[in-house]
């Protein structure tokens, strides 16, 4: 399993974004059992590429190619299964279902392909001290607390490549080094990659390749 | 483990706009109910008026006969139909087909045996089982057979029982009178006589006669009669319209009379049809409205929940099975809906079956299976409707 960026550049950057990155316009293979970090300062793309590399959008040139294939002639389907089986991320803006109660945010996500048994729901909520919340709406909870959901929502999937993209914004340094120690066991168990994007460098994630971009 | 629907059912934000659901439910059911009355009373009109043969659909079938006046009475040939007036009649463009009522040209008596004691002189016609309404498949005969089937008029049942009690005679009910064997016996020149037994195999409303297979008539034409050439008192002429007017025109111009109480039952029929099939095709467009409301309703629906179906499609959900899921939600409700239509149809039938038509033998109190199978189509038709259209929106959200 290996995923590939060939050339790849969105379409609304100009040349000089282009020249200073580590990853834009560069051909870059990334394999299981990685751990990735990219170091980027706002406005340098983070976001577009997480989602490019989700497949939400694709105003980039260049290829993505996921297993030998290019996802841009990935079907609805497709896409549906990939990122149900291979690839999971946490979003950036969370993306939780409102109205519903912290469990049920989980569960929507676990159902679909459960790694795990529902009871990890709870186990992995008190770790990570949330384990009062299950019943809360979503909506209430705070920021910080939305994220370790968004987290645990994350680790409920089989995956190849786990992404984070700024996971860690709305988390103090205890609940930070708490997650990703929990995230770094997950992807051991599956022997995934996790690529990582954050504004700056971070002590507790055991990164094996730094990239700037 | 199948993925479970049950909490993505709550992400589907239903709640706010209930009552043009339940509007399109309602005007489902009236569109669904008036299609399937009409469907079943369409049935019953075929039945009901003998139309279940489709040789006859869409045709009146009327005898007519030259006028006998005062000049003519005498003279035989000038009231008989010859074959040059067949084939001119046959020839007119809104005429389908023509066949004579050949009658016997010899003395027939008929007597009942004993048990009736009954006789009387008799004539015996014959015409193409087209254009008789009921002809039963034991409605043949072969030389040498001495059992001849005979088609009975029902007027001349009905007039044989308004004597019969001041002759002493015993009234009989349609069915006891295919049961009642009789002797028709024909008389020949030279007196030659032959004896046959016969018995009525069905009645007519349409052929005012005694009608027996058309062989036999030829063949005893032959042997007891004088002439062998085809002469007819009357004919009978299939048309697709008896009230056209160049019809009309021709029959009074050749002196033609017609039996015209016959032509009224047909043009009822046709009224009658033409009243439910309207009304059928009223009912299917209220159908189509109803499930075009029902779309607009679901593109709200979706609309509104836009944001949780695209934050499941993000998840990993496939798109194709969210479409399914989310129209088998109203699987129930169309069910439902024409369920209850199709009761009250039933309850209509009933009704109309015991209140208004007597318990009529030729109609049944239930529904006609194409009622049931129109049900069936109806329900698959609005669940692929449904299905098609979330599918076009919910790949729009990809």
């Amino acid at each position: 399993m290996q995923l590939q960026l060939q050339q790849l550049l969105p379409v609304y950057f100009d040349e000089s974004q282009r020249n200073a990155s580590e990853v834009w316009r560069r051909d870059l293979i990334f394999s299981k059992g990685e751990y990735v970090k990219i170091v980027a300062p706002s406005g340098s793309g983070k976001s577009s590429l997480m989602h490019f590399l989700y497949g939400l959008r694709n105003e980039y040139s260049g290829n993505i190619v996921y297993n030998n294939q290019d996802i841009r002639n990935y079907s609805a389907e497709d896409f549906a299964s990939f990122r149900k089986d291979h690839v999971s991320i946490v979003f950036q803006d969370l993306r939780l279902f409102p109205e519903q109660t912290v469990f049920e945010n989980i569960e929507l996500k676990r159902q679909l392909n459960p790694f795990h048994a529902a009871e990890k729901i709870r186990e992995m909520a008190e770790r990570l001290g949330i384990g009062n919340k299950l019943s809360s709406k979503s909506r209430i909870c705070s920021y910080g607390e939305q994220q370790r959901v968004a987290i645990i929502r994350a680790l409920m999937q089989p995956y190849d490549f786990l992404l984070l993209d700024e996971p860690f914004s709305h988390l103090d340094d205890v609940n930070s080094q708490n997650a990703m120690q929990l995230m770094l066991e997950e992807s051991k168990l599956r022997n995934a990659a996790i690529i990582f994007a954050d504004l700056e460098r971070i002590d507790y994630f055991p990164y094996t390749r730094l990239f700037h971009l | 483990m199948a993925v479970s629907f049950t909490p993505i059912r709550s992400l589907l934000q239903t709640g706010t706009n209930t009552s043009s659901r339940w509007f399109s439910y309602l005007g489902l059911g009236i569109g669904v109910l008036l299609l399937l009355c009409s469907i079943q009373m369409f049935i019953n009109i075929q039945q009901l008026l003998g139309g279940e043969s489709p040789r006859k659909e869409g045709y009146d079938f009327i005898s007519i006969s030259k006028t006998i006046t005062n000049e003519t009475m005498g003279q035989r040939e000038k009231n008989l139909f010859n074959e040059n007036d067949i084939k001119e009649i046959a020839a007119q463009p809104f005429i389908q087909g023509v066949s004579p009522l050949v009658a016997t040209r010899f003395r027939v008596e008929l007597s009942a045996g004993d048990i009736i004691p009954f006789s009387t002189n008799m004539f015996l016609e014959s015409l193409d089982n087209n254009f008789i309404d009921t002809v039963p498949p034991n409605f043949n005969w072969q030389e040498g057979q001495d059992y001849i089937p005979i088609v009975f008029s029902s007027d001349f049942l009905e007039i044989y029982n308004v004597f019969a009690p001041g002759y002493g005679l015993p009234q009989l009910s349609e069915a006891t009178a295919s049961q009642v064997m009789v002797y028709i016996t024909c008389y020949g020149e030279n007196h030659v006589q032959q004896t046959f037994r016969g018995s009525i195999v069905a009645l007519s409303d349409r052929v005012n006669s005694i009608i027996v297979p058309k062989n036999f008539i030829d063949w005893a034409n032959k042997k007891f009669g004088s002439t062998s050439d085809v002469k007819a008192s009357r004919l009978y002429i299939k048309t697709k319209d008896a009230n056209n007017p160049d019809f009309l025109s021709y029959l009074q111009q050749k002196n033609y009379k017609v039996n015209k109480d016959k032509t009224k039952f047909g043009r009822v029929k046709q009224v009658l049809q033409g009243i439910f099939s309207g009304l059928g095709i009223f009912g299917l467009l209220v159908v189509i409205l109803a499930l075009m409301l029902f779309s607009f309703y679901l593109q709200l629906m979706i609309a509104r929940s836009k944001d949780n179906l695209q934050l499941l499609l993000m998840l990993g959900y496939s798109p194709n099975w969210l479409s399914k899921n989310v129209s088998k939600q109203f699987i129930p409700v169309y069910i439902l809906v024409v369920v209850i239509a199709l009761g009250l149809t039933e309850g209509m039938q009933w009704a109309f079956h015991h209140f208004a038509m007597f318990n009529r033998p030729e109609l049944s109190s239930w529904l006609h299976w194409s009622v049931l199978a129109t049900s069936l189509l109806l329900i698959g038709l609005s669940l692929i409707t449904n299905y098609r259209m979330v599918k076009k929106l919910l790949y729009k959200l990809v």
